[in-house]
Order: C-alpha cells, then sequence, then structure tokens
C-alpha cells in the first residue's frame, strides 16, 4: 500500500533532481489546492488590503469549483452520449 | 528633492514583483498583500518543481512553452534552469531518475505553469498599484462606474416638484 514510499526511493532521492513519486489516487485531489492559490491571487489583485480577504476567497474558491465540476460532468455527459450515438 | 521618474518606479515595481513573486507589492508597502502572494505562488511553483524535479520541467529544450510560462517567476526558473543544466542527460531507453513520467509529470506542469501565470498577474497589479499610488487597478474601475451610475441617476432623477408629491419632511437630513 505504501510501496511509494518505500525506503529505496527515499534513500536516494535529493529534492528538485530526483522527482517525487506521488501516492496512487491523489490526482484528482491536487486540484484543490492549486485552486485555493488562484483564488488567493485572483482576491489580492482586487484587494485595497489584507483585511477581509478571507470571505472573498472561499466564495471565489467555491465558484471556480463548481464552475470546474460542471464542466466536467458536461464533457462526461458529452462523451457518453456521443459513444451511445455512435 | 528629485522625485523618480514614474515609468522608472513602475518599471523598478514591475521587475521586482517578476523576479520574488510578492516583491512589488512589499516595495509599494503593501506587506500584508505582498506575503500573500508570496505564499500561494511560491507553494505551487516549488510544489511543481519538487514533483516534476527539474531537469525535465524547468527546460526550454525539454518543454519550451512550459518555459515560457514559467519564466512568470524569474528567480525560481533561473535558478531551476541552472540546476537542471548540471544534471547529466540520460539516453532515452533506460529510465532517467532525473524524469517524471504520467502522471506526476502532468501533476508538475500544470502547478509550474499555473504559478508562472499567476505571478503575471501579480506584476500587473504590481505596476498598476505604483502608477496609481497604491490603488488596486479594479478599485479605481469600480470608483469609476459608481461615479458613472450616479451621475447617470442624478441626470435622470425627477425633482418631486415635478411630480407634484411633496417632499418628505426631513429630506436631506442625516441618512
Amino acid at each position: 500500500m505504501i510501496g511509494w514510499l518505500s525506503a529505496a526511493n527515499l534513500v536516494a532521492w535529493a529534492p528538485f533532481v530526483n522527482p517525487l513519486k506521488l501516492p496512487p489516487g491523489t490526482r484528482l485531489w491536487l486540484v484543490l489546492p492549486l485552486l485555493l492559490c488562484v483564488a488567493i491571487v485572483y482576491r489580492v489583485t482586487r484587494a485595497q488590503s489584507a483585511a477581509g480577504l478571507v470571505r472573498p476567497t472561499l466564495t471565489t474558491f467555491l465558484n471556480i469549483l463548481i464552475g470546474m465540476v460542471l464542466i466536467a460532468a458536461g464533457a462526461y455527459a458529452a462523451h457518453e452520449l456521443v459513444l451511445r450515438m455512435a | 528633492m528629485s522625485r523618480t521618474d514614474p515609468t522608472i518606479e513602475v518599471t523598478r515595481i514591475g521587475l521586482l514583483a517578476w523576479l520574488l513573486p510578492g516583491a512589488g507589492h512589499y516595495a509599494l508597502g503593501q506587506r500584508g498583500l505582498a506575503k500573500i502572494l508570496f505564499i500561494a505562488i511560491s507553494a505551487p511553483y516549488l510544489f511543481g518543481a519538487l514533483v516534476g524535479g527539474v531537469k525535465e520541467s524547468i527546460n526550454p529544450r525539454a518543454n519550451g512553452w512550459l518555459f515560457v510560462a514559467e519564466c512568470g517567476v524569474g528567480s525560481y526558473t533561473f535558478a531551476g534552469w541552472m540546476l537542471a543544466s548540471r544534471l547529466p542527460s540520460i539516453a532515452p531507453p533506460t529510465p532517467s531518475p532525473y524524469s517524471s513520467y504520467y502522471p506526476e509529470s502532468d501533476v508538475a506542469q500544470i502547478y509550474l505553469a499555473t504559478a508562472g501565470m499567476l505571478n503575471l498577474l501579480a506584476i500587473l497589479d504590481a505596476m498598476a498599484r505604483a502608477s496609481s499610488g497604491g490603488q488596486a487597478l479594479f478599485a479605481r474601475e469600480a470608483a469609476r462606474k459608481r461615479a458613472a451610475a450616479e451621475a447617470r441617476a442624478a441626470t435622470h432623477a425627477v425633482p418631486p416638484a415635478a411630480t407634484g408629491a411633496a417632499p418628505p419632511p426631513n429630506s436631506g437630513s442625516a441618512a
């Protein structure tokens, strides 16, 4: 289960030189921290000060996330439709 | 005491922001925003470089367009490229310990390119603030739209006397 974190991998590993092996199944979840960073930077460009940034940042984060989920669902539905029609 | 030329000042802020995420905002005195930008841009960039390794991820010969996107963060990309150019190349049939493969390579590319583009946004914001005395570009746009809307409302407002209605007794008092 933790084969990706084996001792052999860690002993010879140098950060930024050797690539890091990600645990299986994490690829999809890595969208969340990236979306948070996008939301933070977007909101900072519209702010006058750092105070009161949390709420608008979370709103933007959720807006992007919901939008991307809807786009993914739409693309999946179109894909399924094309497969059934073919 | 001579004042700095605004064009030179805006260029200086842009260069600082390009070299290090948040440095432009820091130089403008907006230290809170600078710290947030530094973390929000450095974290995805460093994570992408960590996952992908610099040999294939920060290398104009390996992926030119990705390198262009990464150049949004000047100092990190330069350091990564220098490190990548010192690593030995390994012929394709042998799996290289310096190369990342699917899915890690995808994750690294997306994180690195996004961080570069995000810093481009931060650079433009810092330059806009430098040219307007620290005010956010969108704050100025919002203020201009608000002023235009108020001017439109004042133009189209019908005075109470024209409608025959009596004005409220305390109109014009403190709201």
